[in-house]
């Protein structure tokens, strides 16, 4: 009678050590894998006026952040999508910062006080936002090396934390 | 249906509306009335904004001036919204239904505005930071979500009663949620 409790016990054990494999291969929370489709191409400059087109950044993971400096949860989230650039070194995604509607010196004086070390394109008339269709600001986006979005993030993440690092890091295996 | 109420106490206040067989009533800070029901599976937060604050919010973005005159003249209030279920949650401002004094309350769509800052030739970083200001019309409430914005009303000195429904569920066939607010008022005076 003992014997069928201890396989009971070994395949449950089993079943949660491949469960948690399973949930640590998978996506982070607030993270929503999507039904890949081509991700809407645009060409922006930056705060230097550096031309950036997406389509040439085909070949390699792109992290395509829209965001607002009078957006609330976007203010959150920018300290750890720098902190998330200084951590996750070379296999990390391509990332794109892509300001709406703002000017150049509100964008300056933003980036300066939280994220020097950070670029931003800018979509000043806030076309290129809208054709991307946000759910809101902050709108993250991973565009993967064929040019089309397989994640979206819903709202602003906490990037700079382990599980999702190790989920960025992993988009390049 | 739960029902919370809420005091004319002026653009701070906040009233969180939920569904659920239990609600528990919290005390707040600075008058603040919240309720909550562990259980339930939408959150939903209405804070009245005054002219005084739209109009500064919208004058530090830098909107012309006969933008940000025309926006004060309305009644504005910040909607956050939270799915703390695990199912979809639908928002489709189609369903809100606001009203005032027994009859039905006008609220402004985003075509409204389109149209009228077309014809008023406000630029376009303007027009499209006032969209993002607003709550969507429709959206798909993932589990955990939160996305707010604001709604535009006709302005009202009279308590304004608010019928929030909501579907539920991947093809909004599960079960509908009807939140019911009372006692909500503009705040402050258009100027």
């Amino acid at each position: 009678m003992r014997q069928p409790g201890i396989r009971q016990r070994l395949m449950a054990l089993l079943l949660y050590l491949l469960a948690g494999s399973t949930a640590a291969a998978g996506t982070p929370p607030g993270i929503r894998t999507l039904e890949p489709r081509p991700a809407p191409d645009f060409t922006l400059t930056d705060m230097d006026g550096n031309r950036f087109s997406l389509s040439t950044a085909r070949g390699r993971w792109v992290m395509v952040h829209f965001w607002a400096s009078w957006c609330r949860p976007c203010r959150r989230e920018m300290p750890a999508i720098r902190r998330m650039s200084e951590l996750i070194g070379t296999d990390a995604p391509r990332l794109v910062l892509v300001n709406t509607a703002e000017d150049e010196d509100t964008v300056f004086s933003f980036l300066g006080a939280v994220a020097p070390d950070l670029s931003s394109l800018l979509d000043r008339d806030g076309r290129v936002t809208e054709a991307w269709q946000p759910r809101g600001l902050p709108a993250t986006w991973l565009v993967d090396p064929q040019g089309y979005l397989r994640y979206q993030a819903l709202g602003g993440r906490p990037w700079d934390q382990p599980r999702y690092l190790d989920f960025l890091r992993r988009l390049g295996d | 249906m739960e029902r919370t109420k809420m005091p004319n106490d002026g653009p701070g206040h906040r009233l969180l509306g939920t569904l659920g067989a239990l609600m528990v009533t919290l005390a707040a800070p600075h008058g603040q009335s919240m309720a909550a029901a562990p259980a339930v599976p939408v959150e939903v937060e209405l804070v009245p904004r005054s002219p005084e604050q739209m109009s500064a919010f919208y004058e530090a973005r830098g909107f012309p001036p006969a933008m940000v005159a025309r926006l004060a003249r309305e009644c504005f209030i910040t909607v956050r919204i939270r799915n703390t279920g695990r199912e979809v949650v639908w928002l489709d401002l189609a369903q809100w239904r606001f009203s005032a004094d027994d009859r039905p309350l006008r609220r402004y769509r985003r075509d409204y505005w389109k149209k009228k800052w077309e014809e008023m030739n406000i630029p376009l970083a303007s027009q499209s930071t006032f969209r993002w200001t607003l709550l969507p019309e429709t959206l798909d409430y993932q589990p955990g979500e939160v996305e707010g914005g604001n709604v535009i009303l006709e302005r009202t000195s009279a308590p304004i009663s608010l019928e929030a429904n909501f579907d539920t569920g991947p093809d909004r066939k599960g079960t509908p949620i009807r939140l019911h607010f009372d006692q909500l008022r503009c705040a402050g005076e258009a100027p």
